[in-house]
């Protein structure tokens, strides 16, 4: 099998290698040319270096133009060019000329030691073998108990185990030094005699000279100091290709402590991230396939290190959008979508981010009230204002506090009673509630010592009593690092080795711990004694900060040591650490994925930006608020999930919102805020909120099916995220939506409030409008009587006039009858007077009578609005889903509803629990 | 005198009345809870003893002093004492128990306290409705689920208020309490969970800032809680210091102290300390009427105090003291260290004590001695809970420093300690083991009239060994102690105790004095015994116990039944066992089953944990078996046996000597190996270790099955030699049979001492061989000795087990070799 896998990968290569030539055209001009490595330092004379070059154009695109470029040394006499590798000659210095397109590069090559023969090292030459050849691996003679009869410490991590195992085990056999050819370890790794791993190389491979050279020299072990390696750089740093098929070498090269360098390509074991994108050949040669990223790996010994390759499609038309940015948070990942040719989507509406940012910041929905408000702000600005408002809320401090509770495992266990619990959950609530930045919380928790009751912070060191488990946390919580495979061998793919791990775990190595007065405290303090000793040797191992110094630890705290370490700029995991965690609150999904698995081999998908918002993290002094505000505020947070023709693939540049399934907690949170019932938990008032409880065993079946952490690990992964079956049936037939529907009371308390309003509108109304009848009688009414005045006044005058003229005419009755007349006429007068003015009261009323009815006319037509069924739907609509209805969402209820029409309260519950259990409603979108 | 605080009853007419009423036949009373749980010094109140079995009881003992009963009315379930309490009496923990007719309960406690007490009446759960109460008042309540009680009272600006619960101290529940004083805003003036003074119990204490009213709130810390969740709240102007310095004093001398921790400062003080030890001694701070519900632990010591001059924080600036005075300090600050430096002769010894925690100071010390230049000596941390402790053999004259200071580098004004430095002491005390676990059941002496009560008593001996003699000097009228002096290689042995049929009905708390059995040596104690009160989580863990130092015998009604062992006539032997014969008179007309238990086994003997005298019958076996290492001496046993009276009564039988003596002899067993379906021998050896007359029977005991022998076989003391002849079936199973031995009964003084496992050897069970392939069928090897048996031939010379396999190997290859000349 093995065999034909290399005859295939030899064909392939060489098919890969006749293409690499008329892959691009030798017309286009790179903006940029680059050779790796740059500098070529020969040591002994069985030392080579292979070298690669690189044309980067101005669209962004890479090449691999080794083979087309021209390779010309100075002077041959120090050095030999094959190819594009070089070997020495002669001890001396000389310059390597590289031209291509146009450009020239000048790469200085010095030689050393070119007449001497470099001793066979074990450490240095066969241990890269077995490594390369896959003979120490998991799966093979590297598992714990060996392989058929033969045991190599996996990954290489015992070299001195291995050679007494390669020596001293079955003498004669597994090595015969008087015939060297003649042994399991080279008949074996040949496919000269059965081996259940085949064949792993040939006779006439570089790696079987060496093996023969080791066991000619008398298969000795190493002596004295050997050179350790410093770095291992891989070549080139990065590579975007263009279309399915294109080909890039890759060049690995090692620096040792003894200043040497070594051209390691053909030892280094290759791996990509993402094969369905990039794939890379033992020999180093990537090959792009789909479009995508791909992180492509280089392993020599402890070292992992990657680069990242973008596949394009071939020839892809790209116009740069221009999209606006916000904050830096969008200059980062813009840039990343511009190299990627990826458009990002639109900005999400106004309803969808309220919904996004009270979930996301608080945990709960907008009220009506909230959702009115906000929807009706004609504030431009009103987005920040917003979430200015929001991360001033007691909801956002409980949020981080059950988050923090995950990371720091706050429940009860056989060691931390409630108590304990309930004072370590206090003692977190006070700090983030007061806003202590995280680094002096973490160096409080870190570095606590007390009793579990006095300094709830010591819990810390009760929830695992374990010296390496305890370390393994601190650097999977606060580093997010999995340090968990050092302890029994080097990291198979970062760049921790089992000393690095063992000097970690020294810091916890003195933690006392002894009983108080109550039964269930226990009082943590610094020991100052104890030792971790290294799995390999049992040596003692000094404490060293994981990636840092080794302190003066004589006479102090470790502990305090480390947390002063470890939560400062001085520690370059901590910011990043916790910057990545806010992130991947807010976003769905960390720059690097999962939070708590930050290693060379899972790099951030955008490490500018991770870098960006460490480096502001630190600069806030720590305070989280503030981080909070940029991401949430950036254009990238703001964006929708709709997709455009670029983006529907991206899952990982954060090129549109993903859509979020929300948290156990908050779901049940936000089911009872809308449905207006109140849950009871263990510890706390009725009507408290999921997110408030403080103990993780404290749970219920609705957060057990989603996912809530019981916080029995450290683990990212304890809340489940994921949708399942059983969830979805609970919210169908579960006792928590239906009968919070029912118990809420929402959809009758709604009706109810309607029909009230209505009555009482109808009662006015009817008020009303018997008032303004009257108004109007009364008015025809005094009209009448000013009539009837007027023409009894009228009558009056003309009897006066007449009277006047007989007057006149000297009759003396008529004289005295004027008389009478007059006083009739100013009679008449005063009561036509008397009439206009109640004319004008009447006039007056009347109009106050309209206006009343007017008023309850609208009264009665907003009741109707009021209480009525699309009233209610919509009502339904803005609490749950933060929005309004549709048309022609409403326009099919209706239709239920007037189908149902003695039900309306069945039907609106039913719309109701059906809102409750759309993808709108569960998921964060 | 049986106890200096038993107090007669004036209704002892109506007790008597009482006792006639109740059944003939009565067993010992238990007692659950005494309530209310406490009670107001100076006045007399209501004490109500609840348990079952108390319908005749006649007395309350009390173990400590300033209680007199002024009524007794006793009831089946309960009994109601009007209890006055003397002004003399000390505020804080008392214990006491109901002795009835017919035995003695458990022991419980309750609290004196200086206030006169109120009950909680809910609702008062709500911040805004608290339930309103006087100043300098008891609150009894209880906190239920995540329950919270507030209580108001009014205060003047500059007033002080204190509150102080009992809770977990008042011994009845898992109840950790939490205190806290609120002013109107629900500002937080002062709180408390767990403080040093009171343990899991709280207090708070402050100035009021302004006139109004002020709320003081009361809840379980974790807001759990339940019915058994009960509590007294002291709430008042009284002054409540967390600590008094110096925390010791000289007997009999007047003292200055310093009550510390009080919201007002330091209050001074004078005391007349007590001329002898007092147990549970405490201050009370006071001022005015207002006094500290509880005191302030304090040392009374035998010297006078020195103390601490700051600075002192280093060897060299240690302050200078002498011996034999105390040292006394604060570890005031974070950080403080104190070092006291004394000088002291070479070739003495010293306790050195630090007296921290165990004086309610919130100190958790560690103490350490240098020599005066620094060189370190001997240190400690928690050897005393978590006060420090060590033995100071001082190397040479000179000058030495004692360093105090505090594990966690705390540090506070009321971190008060004293280190006493005193000669080695030599001290006894003695205790009953428990029978039951968590449970204090018969840990008390009850003897029925005319009859015998026995217990199992251990001994302490502290820096001494040798003989101890129980010398309680102070047993009711008409009781006798068997058996009181404890070899100096036991530590733990039978007590018998026996009432005469006339003693008076009565009895009380005694010390039970316990003695060096040399006089001169002046090495003497008494009781003590740790009852648990409250346990919880983690495990089984202790909250809350309760010591006492006197013990209650008592002489109660007779029970109608008597336990006589019938003294056996011969030894049990090492290996060997027995059947020991109980006996017991049944009163006329009385005929219940009785349980009889064997409390004592000398090293070595075991047996069934009871055995039971059947109703209608007198006697039963207790079968008693020796290990080989049994240790021979003639040992004093009873037995004890309890019978049901809703409730049980116990009675011991008499003493009884059992002699535990070697083996008469021994045996060395031949291994024997058979062919299934075969025949052999089974030779054992025997060696007499004891001269006897006529015939002893040895049985051979483990054959596997399948294998028989001989019934049993006599011998008399000239025989040497046992052989059994095994007969095996082929249904024998092959292997190797262990654990065969032998079993051998002498007759002595008419009865059996039996030798129930003697030698031991192994029998292998072979398959046969089956017959080679192709090979003609062998003569049996054997049919190599034709010769016709002599039968006059003297005894075999028989061949051991080597000898034997050796042969065997012989005669095979014989036999192969034979085999293959013919082919």
């Amino acid at each position: 099998m093995y065999r034909c896998q290399n005859l295939l990968r030899s064909v392939v290569t060489l098919a890969t290698f006749c293409m690499v030539a008329p892959a691009f055209s030798q017309d286009e001009v790179p903006a940029k040319v680059q050779v790796f490595p740059q500098a070529v330092s020969l040591t002994t004379q069985l030392d080579q270096q292979s070298l690669i070059v690189q044309a980067i154009y101005a669209n962004g695109i890479t090449r691999d133009v080794t083979a087309a470029a021209e390779f010309a040394l100075a002077d041959e006499n120090f050095a030999r060019l094959e190819e594009h590798t070089l070997y020495p000659k002669a001890d001396g210095q000389t310059e390597l000329s590289i031209s291509f397109a146009g450009q020239v590069l000048k790469v200085p090559v010095e030689v050393k030691q070119a007449g001497e023969d470099r001793p066979i090292s074990f450490r240095l030459d066969m241990m890269p073998i077995f490594m390369k050849s896959g003979c120490n691996t998991g799966s093979c003679h590297g598992a714990a108990r060996g392989r058929d009869g033969f045991r190599l410490s996996l990954f290489g991590f015992d070299p001195d185990g291995d050679h007494y195992r390669l020596t001293r085990e079955l003498p004669d056999r597994r090595i015969n030094l008087a015939i060297p050819e003649n042994c399991l370890l080279t008949e074996k790794v040949v496919g000269d005699v059965p081996h259940t791993g085949g064949m792993r190389f040939d006779r006439n491979s570089p790696m079987y000279t060496t093996m023969l050279r080791w066991l000619k020299a008398g298969a000795p072990n190493d002596t004295g100091e050997i050179a350790k390696i410093i770095s291992v750089d891989l070549y080139p740093h990065g590579a975007v290709l263009d279309g399915e098929g294109s080909n890039q070498q890759l060049n690995v090269l090692a620096t040792y402590s003894d200043g040497t360098t070594r051209d390691i390509t053909s030892l280094s074991v290759f791996m990509s991230s993402n094969g369905n994108s990039a794939t890379v050949e033992e020999d180093g040669i990537v090959t792009a396939h789909a479009r995508g990223e791909a992180f492509l790996m280089a392993r020599y010994e402890t070292y992992t290190v990657g680069a990242r390759f973008i596949v394009l499609p071939k020839g892809l038309k790209y116009d740069d959008p221009k999209t606006p940015e916000f904050n830096y948070v969008d200059t980062f990942i813009n840039d990343k979508l511009r190299k990627l040719r990826i458009v990002p989507s639109e900005i999400c509406t106004d309803e969808e981010y309220l919904r996004r940012i009270y979930l996301d910041v608080a945990g709960v929905l907008p009220t009506p009230e909230e959702y009115s408000r906000f929807m009706t702000s004609t504030e431009p600005n009103r987005r920040e204002l917003l979430v200015d408002e929001l991360l001033g809320r007691k909801e956002f401090v409980e949020m981080w506090v059950m988050k923090w509770a995950e990371l720091l495992q706050i429940r009860t266990t056989n060691q931390i009673s409630y108590k304990s619990m309930l004072r370590y959950y206090n003692w977190l609530q006070e700090r983030i509630a007061n806003n202590v930045t995280m680094d002096v919380m973490v160096q409080e928790l870190l570095g606590a010592s007390g009793g579990t009751f006095a300094n709830a912070a010591t819990n810390y060191y009760q929830n695992e009593t374990n010296t390496l488990k305890v370390s393994e946390n601190i650097a999977q919580v606060f580093m997010g690092m999995r340090i968990q495979c050092t302890q029994c061998h080097n990291h198979p793919f970062d760049r921790w080795t089992m000393d690095d791990y063992y000097s970690f775990a020294a810091f916890f190595a003195q933690i006392g711990r002894k009983g108080s007065e109550d039964p269930r405290e226990v009082i943590i303090f610094n020991s100052g004694s104890g030792e971790v000793r290294h799995l390999v040797g049992n040596r003692v191992m000094a404490p060293k900060f994981l990636g840092g110094e080794a302190p003066d630890t004589a006479g102090k705290d470790r502990r305090v040591l480390l947390a002063n370490w470890l939560a400062s700029p001085d520690n370059p995991y901590f910011a990043r650490n916790l910057a990545n965690i806010v992130w991947a609150h807010f976003m769905g999904k960390g720059i690097i994925d999962p939070v708590d698995d930050v290693r060379v081999s899972n790099p951030a998908v955008n490490e500018e930006l991770l870098s960006e918002l460490a480096k502001r993290f630190t600069d806030y002094d720590y305070d989280f608020k503030k981080l909070v505000r940029d991401i949430c505020l950036s254009r990238t947070y703001q964006l929708s999930t709709q997709t455009n023709e670029t983006n529907d693939k991206d899952t990982t540049n954060f090129s549109r919102a993903s859509l979020r399934r929300i948290r156990a907690e908050i779901l049940y949170d936000v089911i009872s805020q809308v449905t207006d019932t109140k849950n009871k938990f263990q510890g706390l008032p009725l009507g408290a909120r999921a997110v408030q409880i403080a103990n993780g065993n404290t749970s219920t079946y609705f957060l057990t099916t989603f996912g809530r952490a019981k916080r029995g690990t450290v683990c990212s992964c304890e809340v489940k995220m994921e949708p399942n079956l059983s969830q979805a049936l609970h919210m169908i037939n579960g006792d928590t939506v239906n009968s919070k529907v029912q118990s809420g009371q929402l959809v009758p308390n709604l009706l109810n409030a309607g029909n009230t309003a209505r009555q009482e509108a109808a009662t006015a109304q009817t008020t009303a409008q018997q008032a303004q009848t009257t108004a109007v009688d009364n008015l025809a009414k005094v009209k009448l009587a000013l009539d009837d005045a007027k023409t009894k006044l009228a009558a009056a005058e003309k009897a006066l006039t007449d009277l006047t003229s007989a007057t006149q005419e000297g009759d003396e009755d008529a004289a005295k009858q004027k008389q009478d007349a007059e006083q009739a006429v100013a009679a008449a007068k005063q009561v036509v007077t008397d009439q206009t003015a109640l004319l004008a009261t009447a006039e007056t009323e009347k109009t106050k009578a309209d206006e009343l009815l007017t008023v309850a006319v609208a009264k009665v037509v907003a009741a109707a609005e009021l209480g009525n069924a699309d009233a209610i739907i919509e009502e339904l609509y803005v609490r749950c889903l933060s929005r309004k209805p549709l048309e022609k969402e409403v326009a099919a209820f209706r239709t239920i509803l007037e189908e149902n029409k003695d039900q309306q309260q069945q039907v609106l519950e039913d719309i109701f629990w059906s809102l409750l259990n759309s993808r709108e409603f569960i998921f964060n979108h | 005198m049986f106890t200096n605080h038993r107090i007669p009853t004036r209704l002892l007419a109506i007790l008597t009345l009482l006792a006639v009423s109740v059944p003939a036949w009565s067993a010992s009373p238990s007692l659950g809870v005494i309530n209310p749980r406490g009670v107001q010094r100076g006045v007399e109140s209501e004490l109500n003893f609840s348990g079952g079995r108390l319908a005749d009881a006649q007395e309350i003992l009390f173990y400590s002093p300033g209680f007199e009963v002024v009524t007794l009315e006793a009831a089946a379930g309960n009994v109601k004492v009007m209890l006055r309490v003397l002004d003399t009496c000390r505020l804080g923990q008392h214990v006491a128990q109901v002795r009835t007719a017919s035995g003695v309960s458990e022991y419980r406690t309750f609290y004196v306290g200086p206030y006169a007490s109120t009950a909680e009446v809910e609702p008062n759960s709500d911040f805004k409705q608290p339930q309103q109460v006087e100043l300098n008042v008891t609150v009894t309540g209880v906190v239920q689920n995540e329950d919270v009680d507030y209580y108001s009272v009014t205060l003047k600006k500059g007033q002080r208020i204190s509150a102080e619960v009992e809770g977990m101290r008042l011994g009845t529940a898992l109840f950790d309490p939490y205190v806290a004083i609120l002013n109107a805003k629900r500002f937080e003036m002062s709180s408390a969970d767990d403080s040093p003074l009171i343990k899991q119990d709280a207090l708070a204490s402050t100035i009021a800032d302004e006139d109004g009213t002020f709320i003081v709130e009361v809840r379980e810390s974790a807001y759990g809680g339940n019915g058994n969740c009960r509590y007294r709240l002291h709430i008042g102007t009284f002054p409540r210091p967390t600590g008094v310095y110096p925390a010791g004093g000289k007997k009999g001398e007047m003292i200055d102290v310093k009550f510390l921790g009080d919201p007002t400062g330091p209050l001074a003080r004078s005391f007349q300390l007590p001329s002898e030890d007092r147990e549970e001694y405490g201050l009370e701070a006071a001022e005015g009427d207002a006094v500290a519900p509880s005191p302030n632990p304090f040392r009374l010591f035998d010297h006078g105090n020195a103390f601490e001059a700051e600075p002192n924080d280093e060897i060299a600036a240690a302050t200078p003291v002498e011996l034999p005075l105390a040292f006394n300090g604060i570890i005031e600050k974070p950080g403080d260290i104190d070092c006291f430096k004394f000088a002291a002769k070479k070739g003495q010894s010293f306790e050195v004590e630090c007296y921290a925690r165990r004086l309610r100071s919130g100190l958790d010390s560690v103490m350490n001695v240098y020599y005066a230049d620094g060189r370190g000596i001997a240190g400690n941390d928690d050897s005393r809970g978590p006060d420090s402790y060590f033995r100071f053999n001082v190397p040479e004259d000179g000058e030495y420093v004692i360093r105090v200071t505090d594990h966690l580098g705390n540090g506070a004004e009321d971190f008060v300690y004293r280190v006493e430095l005193t000669a080695p002491k030599q001290t006894v005390s003695v205790s009953i083991p428990r029978v039951a676990r968590y449970s204090q059941y018969r840990q008390w002496i009850v003897v029925p009239r005319g009859n015998r009560f026995a217990t199992l008593m251990t001994v302490g001996r502290g820096n001494f060994g040798g003989d101890v003699v129980l010398d309680p000097k102070d047993l009711p009228e008409g009781v006798t102690l068997h058996n009181n002096i404890m070899p100096g290689n036991m530590n733990i042995m039978p007590v018998i105790l026996e009432a005469a049929a006339d003693a008076p009905i009565g009895g009380g708390l005694i010390t039970f004095h316990t003695r060096h059995a040399d006089e001169s040596q002046n090495i003497s104690g008494g009781y003590n015994n740790v009852g648990d009160f409250i346990r919880g989580g983690p495990g089984q863990s202790v909250y809350w116990t309760v010591t006492v130092k006197k013990i209650p015998v008592i002489v109660a009604d007779e029970v109608p039944f008597h336990l006589e062992i019938v003294q056996p006539n011969v030894p049990i032997v090492r290996d060997g066992t027995m059947q020991l014969k109980v006996v017991a008179r049944k009163k006329e007309g009385w005929d219940e089953a009785i349980s009889v238990q064997l409390p004592f086994r000398p090293p070595g003997i075991s047996g069934s944990s009871s055995i039971n005298i059947p109703k209608g019958q007198t006697e039963a076996l207790y079968p008693l078996s020796a290990n080989g290492g049994a240790q021979i001496k003639d040992w004093i046993i009873y037995v004890l046996g309890s019978s049901e009276f809703n409730g049980a009564a116990w009675v011991s039988s008499q003493p009884t000597t059992l002699a535990i003596a070697e083996r008469y002899i021994g045996a060395d067993i031949g291994r024997a190996a058979v062919e299934h379906g075969q025949e052999t021998e089974i030779v054992a050896t025997l060696t007499h270790s004891k001269e006897f007359e006529g015939t002893a029977t040895a049985q051979l005991l483990g054959l596997p099955a399948g294998a028989t022998t001989v019934e049993s076989m006599e011998f008399t003391k000239d025989t040497t030699e046992l052989i059994f002849p095994i007969k095996t079936t082929v249904e024998t199973r092959p292997g190797t049979h262990k654990n065969i031995f032998l079993r051998i009964v002498y007759t002595e003084n008419g009865e059996p001492v039996t030798h129930s496992r003697i030698g031991g050897t192994e029998l292998r069970v072979d398959k046969p061989i089956p017959p080679k392939k192709d090979a003609p069928p062998k003569p049996a090897p054997v049919a190599k000795a034709p010769e016709p048996k002599k039968p006059e031939e003297p005894m075999k010379v028989r061949l051991t087990r080597l000898q034997q396999l050796r042969l065997d190997a012989k005669k095979k290859a014989e036999a192969e070799a034979g085999g293959g000349a013919e082919e």
